[in-house]
Formats: structure tokens, sequence, C-alpha cells
């Protein structure tokens, strides 16, 4: 079953077109992250769940209950802002617990429930203090226990560790996934992250231009993109064009380049990511997909390298682990090698 | 459609009361004193509306009326300039050279005058000025066997109590607009060798002038409409197109005549507004 | 090298000294005024001899006191109507965009620049027309209205700094509007509206140009009432009552400056 469901969303700002036609399940329990670049409509999509935006069409569900004429205040929904949003003038206690105060629940139920949900973001011992008093991780928790301590239907994240330093992120990626686990919410989150994206989400959903894009498994959409954007948003790719010849494509000046997915009629792109590229000597032999080339770029990031090689079909870029130290010199000429498993047939 | 007409409701509900007072007290009046402008006479006793251009006719053909504007004018200029004279420099030492919480307590003083009643400092002007008064003494202590200097009902006077009221305006937006200015502009201005006052004049005075326009703006505008400050200040002499706006209304009952004189008073302002504009556009698109 | 060191100091010099001369002449006539209604002397002449004999006769003059009544009652009502209406203006401001919002800011600028004699007679023209007539209710409707815009801009600037997401945050969390009014928005917001209350209150307490215009005989607030003792030939109980009203105003205005760190970077 589906903990949210929208059909066929659509939202315009005059001109422009914030969502169209999106159409998306999110099931229960899942970790959902909708991804794409700033301006994509992933934050009209969330702001629309939370029901701070209306969609001029389609539907959204909640649990299978129309919520169009349920204001915000009525969803049941907890959510994390990008600046937090906490309360400046309530201590994290207060801040924790007026999402049940405003429900008028008993004090000593209060006590009791903000007191379990500040261990579970371990923050026990600060209830007293105030927002501008907590640094920024700590900021962090205290708006994700004011956003699960009501218990609510689905955790709408947005934007949550943008604010936050690579190293606190990445604890803090860490610390959300725990916490989601131990809730068992169903949690949609919007990240232009795509590390972020594949780190944390068993589900993700590329959107761009108020469009849905591709959505499934991180692994799958990783493996599969469907279209070119989806190849170079998440993660690193390399593309060959041409006409589409025995299950391959030709491509100009370099010959056939061999995949495995089905193929369209007349030209097709190809995506190759860097990583599925190897690097071996000319004279070596290979049933594989082959072009050759003179490297030109070397950029060295500490665990891996990326080489540029310059090719008869361009520059490629190849990332090769820094597994034994070797460096293959700027100059030299190589052969790029990959499997017809690893061209991935996109739309343009 | 539920949010979009919750919305709706909000909207109108918050803005409503305020504006609807505002209608009542501001607009709806103006457009009164426009109409009653037209009429030939004003709503005392019986008589039928009479549309009539005999009030705006008469500032064309009395001389005095045209003489007594362009006094205002004048005064508005006189006033606006002491202040870009006196306010400016002010405004760029506070700005530039006194840091911290000096700076804070400095302008806080600057622009506490304004907060107290504008009639009572025209009147204490009245106290300094006359003959041996304050200034008088002040005077003949430095330099004795000099005559009595009496300011009293003289139009020096009216422009040192309307500088005196109107100059903290000038001060507090010259101050905004310098206090804006990054201090990495002018490193990089001496960085490439330029002295102090190619500084000034090439950067700091161009960035400055939203600044001196927005103060030019909110002096001469009052000031050309003023009538109690020339009054207590000039008296007999004091006699400016404001003072006579005001007898239409107070004395002499005639209050056509009056709104005639206070709409030309503010076209005239609208026309230097607007003449003015293309400079104002200028710099305050770059800034 | 001396030489340089010699002109900085110099320009430090001198811009210190215009700086004063600026104080001196801004605060000099304020003093002369507070000493004089301090001073036995009926005409303002020297020597000074101490008396606080003019404060004692405000207690007994009715005029001035019940203008004064008349003067903290109606600046009392303003502040109260103009904040609230004010501050809902504000809100709908900061929180929604539409069709309409930046003519209604425009409209917020006429009240504040066009010379208040003419706000002040056209008031005049229209109130005795439509039989609101004159008096203490007549000011009040007027001095809301020069106040309204002042309220909007202060309170405007306090929500700027806000933002939305509070509101967001608490109807996230269930509060109905009325809740996260109360609870979240109203509280965050105190400084900006108390600030704007004291500068309300300081418009209507100040007011002559439009009081004067729309008080009838017999009823008065204090500028008024100083405005009419200096015509008629004033003693120093004059100055007495004014150096009253100075403290009250820049008091309000001191206030006002610590709540909404005016002039100085947070």
């Amino acid at each position: 079953m589906s903990a949210v469901d929208v059909r066929n969303v659509s939202k315009r700002y005059g001109a422009t077109t914030a969502l169209d036609r999106v159409s998306l399940a999110f099931p229960n329990g899942s970790f959902f992250a909708l991804l794409g670049p700033s301006g994509s409509g992933k934050t009209t999509l969330l702001r629309a769940l939370a029901g701070f935006v209306e969609p001029d069409e389609g539907m959204i569900l909640i649990d299978d209950q129309d919520v169009a004429r349920i204001p915000s205040f009525r969803r049941n929904i907890g959510m994390v802002f990008q600046n937090y949003a906490l309360f400046p003038h309530m201590s994290v206690f207060d801040n924790v617990a007026f999402g049940l105060t405003v429900r008028r629940m008993p004090r000593a139920d209060v006590r009791q429930r903000v007191g379990e949900i500040l261990e579970l973001v371990r923050l026990d011992g600060l209830d007293q203090r105030k927002p501008r008093q907590l640094s920024g991780g700590q900021q962090q928790r205290v708006a994700l226990a004011r956003a699960l301590v009501t218990e609510p239907r689905v955790l709408l994240l947005d934007e949550p560790l943008g604010a936050l330093d690579k190293k606190l992120r990445q604890d803090m990626q860490g610390e959300l996934k725990r916490i989601q686990r131990t809730v068992g919410i169903t949690t949609i989150f919007v990240t232009h992250d795509q590390e972020e994206a594949l780190t944390l989400s068993d589900r993700i959903a590329i959107i761009d231009e108020g469009r849905l894009i591709q959505v499934g498994e991180p692994g799958d959409v990783y493996d599969r993109p469907h279209t070119r954007f989806a190849a170079s948003f998440l993660g690193d790719a390399n593309f060959l064009s041409g006409p589409v010849r025995d299950s391959g494509i030709m491509v100009d000046r370099v010959g056939h380049i061999a995949t495995t997915s089905p193929l369209p009629a007349g030209d097709a792109t190809i995506a190759v990511r860097p990583e599925r590229i190897r690097l071996v000597a000319c004279d070596a032999a290979t049933q594989d997909n082959r072009i050759e080339g003179r490297v030109a770029e070397r950029v060295f990031s500490g665990a891996s390298l990326t080489y540029t090689v310059h090719t008869d079909a361009g520059p490629l870029r190849v990332l090769r682990q820094n597994a034994d130290g070797d460096v293959i010199d700027i100059g030299e000429r190589v052969a790029l090698v990959w499997l017809a498993d690893h061209s991935v047939v996109v739309e343009n | 459609m539920r949010i979009e007409s919750r919305r709706r409701w909000a909207i109108a509900w918050l803005t409503g009361p305020a504006y609807l007072w505002l209608a009542v007290t501001i607009f709806l009046p103006l457009s009164a004193m426009l109409y009653f402008s037209f009429q030939k006479k004003g709503p005392f006793g019986r008589h039928a509306s009479e549309f009539s251009l005999k009030h705006y006719e008469a500032f064309f053909t009395k001389g005095y009326l045209q003489d007594l504007m362009w006094r205002s004018l004048e005064m508005g200029f006189h006033v606006t300039l002491l202040c870009i004279l006196i306010g400016f420099p002010a405004a760029y030492w506070l700005a530039r050279r006194i840091r911290g919480r000096w700076r804070e307590a400095l302008f806080l003083l600057i622009v506490l005058p304004f907060w107290s009643n504008a009639l009572v400092r025209i009147f204490s002007w009245t106290i300094v000025l006359r003959p041996d008064g304050v200034l008088d003494r002040a005077v003949h202590l430095v330099i004795p066997g000099l005559p009595t200097i009496d300011l009293t009902d003289s139009y020096a006077a009216i422009i040192i109590g309307l500088v005196h009221s109107y100059l903290p305006y000038m001060i507090l937006t010259c101050f905004l607009s310098l206090q804006a200015i990054d201090e990495s502009l002018l490193e990089a201005a001496r960085s490439l060798g330029a002295r102090s006052w190619t500084i000034l004049a090439r950067i700091i005075l161009p960035l400055a002038v939203p600044g001196l326009a927005a103060g030019s703006i909110l002096i001469f505008v009052p000031v050309i409409g003023s009538f109690f400050e020339p009054r207590l200040l000039g008296g007999p002499k004091g006699t400016v197109i404001g003072t006579v706006i005001e007898e239409q209304f107070t004395v002499v009952s005639n209050w056509p005549l009056g709104g005639a004189l206070s709409f030309i008073l503010l076209a005239i302002v609208l026309l230097i507004l607007a003449a003015a504009s293309p400079v104002l556009k200028k710099h305050m698109s770059t800034t | 090298m001396n030489q340089a060191r010699w002109m900085v100091l110099a320009s430090e010099g001198a811009g210190r000294l215009w700086l004063f001369l600026v104080l001196l002449f801004l605060y000099l006539p304020i003093l002369v005024l507070a000493v004089m209604g301090l001073n036995d002397s009926v005409h303002y002449t020297l020597p000074f001899t101490f008396t606080t004999r003019w404060y004692e006769d405000l207690a007994g003059n009715e005029r001035l006191l019940q203008a004064s009544v008349n003067s903290v009652a109606v600046a009392l009502a303003n502040t109260l109507i103009a904040t609230t209406l004010g501050t809902m203006a504000a809100l709908a401001f900061a929180r929604y965009r539409f069709r309409g919002r930046t003519a209604l800011q425009l409209l917020l600028f006429p009240p504040i620049t066009i010379p208040w004699l003419i706000i002040g007679t056209s008031m005049l023209v229209l109130f005795f027309w439509t039989g609101i007539g004159r008096g203490l209710h007549a000011m009040l409707l007027g001095h809301v209205a020069l106040s309204l815009p002042y309220v909007i801009i202060v309170v405007g600037a306090r929500l700027a700094s806000i933002g939305p997401e509070l509101g967001e945050a608490a109807a996230s969390l269930g509060a109905t509007p009325f809740q996260s009014l109360v609870r979240v928005q109203l509280p965050v917001m105190a400084p900006g509206i108390v600030a704007a209350a004291l500068f309300a209150f300081a418009v209507s307490f100040d007011q002559f140009v439009i009081s004067y215009f729309l008080a009838p005989p017999g009823v008065s607030v204090l500028p008024v009432e100083i405005f009419s003792a200096i015509r008629k030939g004033f003693t120093p109980e004059v100055n007495a009552i004014s150096t009253i009203m100075i403290v009250v105003s820049m008091t309000a205005l001191l206030l006002f400056a610590r709540l909404s760190k005016f002039g100085g970077e947070r």
C-alpha cells in the first residue's frame, strides 16, 4: 500500500511550470528521495504534500484520502525545514513539545514523550537550551525530534542536511537513517545532492523542469538511467551517439559500440559510467567495446584518479581506483574497454 | 481551491481595515479637496454646486501668489542645499571614520531631536535668536562692541529653524547609503593608485547619490509646504504659499482657493520629481 | 612622512569638530528652552535665577492639563489602533504574494510624503462636509492614518527578517492558524510590534499640523495649546510643558531604538 499517492499533479506560477503532470507513489515505510537541480520543482512537490502549495490540477492522497480540502495543520505530517525553522523564543523542550501541546496532550504525557524522542536523537540534557545556543548539528536534531514527536503519517525533509559541513553531514546521514529505521516512518526528502540521495534512500525519483524523469531503487536508477539527464545528474557519464547497427551503434571514426539494452530505430545515444571503463595497453586483445586515445588530463582525488582521454569520439572520462599507486602519464596512448552490458541506451 | 479561497480571505481581512482607514482619512479627503478646488464656493450655506476654474485662474492672474510660490520654492532650495552641505560631511564622518559603540550613540543623538515636537523646536529658536538672546550674548562675548544681533522675524531665522528641523533626515539617509559602501571597494581603488580626493569624488559620492536624493526629497517637499515655521520665525516677513493656504482654511474660509493652491503645489512637486527622475533612476538601478 | 601624518591628524580633528558643531546646533536651542523653563525671568533675560515656579504653575493651568490628558488619550488610542491594523497589513504583505501587493505598498507613501498642511486641510474639508466634524475623534482618525505607514514599515522589516518558515513549521506540527498566531508569530514579532507602537505614540503625541486643523474651539491637545500660547505672547510655562513633551517623546524613541536595534549592526 502507498502511504502517499500523487496523481497527475501540475502547478504553474505564471508562465513557468513548476510541476507538470507528476504521478508518483510513495510506499509505506520507504525512505524516498526527490532528486533534482534547484528550480526543478522538487520542493514545490514537497510543499504540495505539506499543504503549503495548492496544485492546479491532480490529486494528492495520504492514506488513500484526498487531502485537497485538508489544511496543513490537519494533515498529520512532520516536516524538517532547510533552515530548521526552530521557534527562537522557545527552549528545546518547548520546541519539541509544541506539536503535542497544540493537540492538548496532558502535561505528564508530553514530558515523557519529549524525553523519549530527545533520547532517540541523542539530545537528552539540552532541553532547556535556546535554539541559538546549539550547534548546527544539534539544531538539526531538534528539528527532527520536533517533527517526529507527534508520530506523523509522513516525514517531509527539505534539504535537511544542506546547511551542514561535509563531515557533520556524513555523520547526520547515518543518524537520520538509523532514526528512520527505528521509527519506521514513511520519509520523503528533497535534495540536490546525488550522493546523499544514493546513501540515504531506498527509492529515488529524479525530477527535472517539473517533470518526473525516472523512479526506482538507487542501484537501478544508477545502472539503468533512462535519459541523458538522469545519467549525468545521478553520477557521471560519457555519451556516444550514432546510427543503430546490429545491437549497437556506429560511432563516427570509432566504429561499432555494442550494447545489451534494447535499441530504438534510427539514432541512439549510449551512456557509459567512467568507473565502468578500464584502461589497458593498446596491444591488449579484447572482445569488449574498445576505443583508443591519448591521456590528456589527470585529476587526483585521493582514493581515485580521473583521466580525461582524447579519442576520435571526443574526450572521455575514466575513473580508476588508486589501488596500487600506478599512475598513467599524460600523453600516453591507451585503450578504453568496457562490457556491452555497461553501454546503457538513454533518451536524449 | 480551498487553500486559494482561504488565502484570499486572509489577505482581505488583514489588509482591509488598514486600507479602508487610509481611504477614508487620506484618499477620500484629497479627492474632496480636489472636487472643491473646482467649485465656485465652499460647502457653506445653501447653494448649488457650480464648476469653476476661477481659483486656478487666480494663481495665474495674481502676481503675488506666484511670487509667494516662488519664494516657497526658493526657501525649499536653500534649506535643502544647506542640509546637504552640513549633513553630508557629518554623515560621511560618522559612517566611515567612527566605529563601534560611539557611532551608534552619535547616530542616535543626531536622529533623537527628530522625535521631539517640531513646533517646540521652532519655538526654542525664537528664544535663541531674539535680541539679547543666547546668540546675541554669545557673539558679543567673542566680539564686544558689535551692534545688537536681532534675527527675530527674518528670512535667516526661518532658514535656520527649517534646517534645524530637517537636517537629521539628510544625515540619516546619507548615513545609510554611506554605511552600505563596502570597505573593499575603497581598498580596491587605493590599490589602483587612487588618492583620497579621487576616491571621494569618483566612488563615494556616486554611491551616496541615492541617499542624497532621498534626503533632498524628504526635506524639499515638506519645506515648501511649511507654514507654522515661517509664521513663528518670520512674523510679518514669513508669508509663503503655505501660510496663504493655511489662511484660506483658518481665517478667510475660501476653501476652493486653498484647495487649488494645494494642488498647484503638489503638481509642482511632481514636476520637479519627474524632472529629477532620470538622474535618480540611473543611480538607483546601479546600486 | 611627518607632513602626511600631520594632515591625517588635522583631518581627523576637522571631522570631529564638524560632528560636534552639528550636535551643538541640534541641541543648543533645546537646552536653552529647557534652561529657560527653570529661569525666573518672564522675558527670558539673563542673569539666570533658578526657579521651579513655572512647573508649579502648570499644575494650576486647567487648559494645559486638559490638553495634556487629551494628547495622551488620543496618542494611546492611536497607538492601539494603528499598531493592530498596521501589524495585520504587514503580516499580509510578508506572508502572501498577491496581485496589487506592490500597488498597496506604494499607497503608503502619499501619507508620508504629501505635506501635512495639505493632508490636514483636506481632512478638514471632508470631515466638515460629511458631518464627521472636528474634535478628538477627528484627530484620532487623522493620526492613525499618519501612523499606519510607519507601523507597516517597521513591523514589515521585522517580519522580513523572520520569513514564512516559522508559520509553516507551526502548521506542519498541527497548530491551527490561531494557535500559530498566538504561540509563534506574535511572540517572535513582539520586539517589532512594540517598536512600532512607540513610534506610533510619538507620531501622534508630537503631531501638530493635523491636530491644528481638526481642533474645534475649546477642545485641544498639547501642541495646539502650545501654539496658541506662543502666539498670544508666551510665558516660561510653555517652556516647562515643552520640556516635558520633549522628554516624553525622546524616551519613546530611545526605547524604540533599543528594541529595533536602530542604527547599529546586529
